[in-house]
């Protein structure tokens, strides 16, 4: 349940920042701009996620995904919408959104199993 | 009881004793089964830090005696509920882990979970725990501590102003304090990412 839980975290964190990056980001805008707000977005609404969501998923697991969801998901679609490039209705907008948390939550997933287990064992 | 310096932390931990159930219902289920790992480890006299609201006595092994010691006496409140539903003794008192009254060389075990993301001195509560050990004496740590991975850190740095003022720092490096405080390392192993760790370091005799 948490696996699943996990996931849906990231997608809800990645529609959100979508949503609020088409919200405050219009075409034409300075990208460079574009790109600090999507990221100021992103990083705010996974604070507000994590701390909703932490609770019943773990403050970690909510948190590092959509750190980097939000953080690099909002860069990102702050770049696309200031140039009015792909996604031109809102609906595949968001679905690009829960798409790139999906897969952000796939591969923390993946690295935290790579790291996961001993890394010091004297053997006593 | 807990020295003046101290009073913040204990009022904060008073205050967080309120939420502390909820906030850690997750992380109750997710490291519940690590946690039992690590506690099927204890051995003789021990001690317990930072018991918390005693969320984790259900991990430890049943039929143990053991003492467990906090800094919040709302904490200890809801502690008790928890002490009596455990198949063993658990005696509770309220202590500042950088103050204890313990003599030197009590206990074969110190357990801890998340303590030393709160201590205000993490070090000093370190060397005090060291005193109180015995020689060849183990202590066996749940903990959360600073993201090596460069945004997770910056990440962790950067809600460590927010979560200070209601809870824990989430920027520690609490591997190397071990360290510093004199112990020996015998093994580590990551839980989560790189950020939650068993960590269990050894007094060495001499």
């Amino acid at each position: 349940m948490f696996k699943l839980g996990d996931y849906l975290a990231g997608v809800v964190i990645g529609i959100a920042t979508t949503f609020a990056v088409r919200l405050f980001v219009a075409p034409g805008m300075d990208m460079v701009i574009a790109m600090m707000i999507g990221m100021a977005a992103g990083m705010v609404l996974h604070l507000f996620f994590g701390f909703l969501l932490g609770p019943v998923l773990g403050m970690f697991e909510v948190m590092m995904p959509g750190s980097v969801i939000g953080m690099y998901g909002g860069m990102f679609f702050g770049m696309r919408d200031s140039m009015a490039a792909g996604s031109t209705s809102p609906l595949s907008a968001l679905a690009v959104g829960a798409a790139f948390g999906a897969i952000v939550v796939f591969i923390v997933r993946s690295y935290d199993q790579i790291l996961h287990g001993t890394v010091l064992d004297t053997g006593e | 009881m807990a020295p003046l310096d101290d009073v913040v932390t204990r009022k904060k931990w008073d205050a967080s004793s309120k939420t502390f159930d909820f906030f850690t219902f997750a992380d109750d289920h997710r490291y519940g089964p690590y946690k039992r790992v690590l506690f099927e480890k204890v051995r003789g006299k021990t001690l317990m830090v930072a018991a918390g609201t005693g969320n984790d006595f259900k991990f430890f092994p049943p039929g143990l005696e053991f003492t467990a010691i906090d800094i919040s006496p709302k904490m200890l409140e809801k502690a008790a509920v928890k002490a009596a539903r455990y198949d063993g003794k658990i005696e509770l008192r309220e202590a500042n882990v950088c103050a204890l009254d313990y003599a030197d060389n009590t206990f074969d075990t110190i357990v801890t979970v998340c303590t030393f993301c709160s201590v205000p001195k993490p070090v000093a509560g370190l060397r005090e725990l060291r005193r109180v050990l015995k020689p060849g004496g183990q202590i066996l740590m749940f903990e959360h501590v600073r993201s090596a991975i460069g945004p997770f850190g910056i990440l962790l740095d950067l809600m460590t102003a927010l979560t200070r003022k209601i809870g824990p720092d989430m920027n520690r490096d609490t591997v190397g304090n071990v360290q510093k405080a004199g112990f020996r390392l015998r093994r580590i192993g990551n839980v989560y990412l790189d950020i939650v760790k068993t960590i269990e370091g050894v007094k060495d005799p001499g």
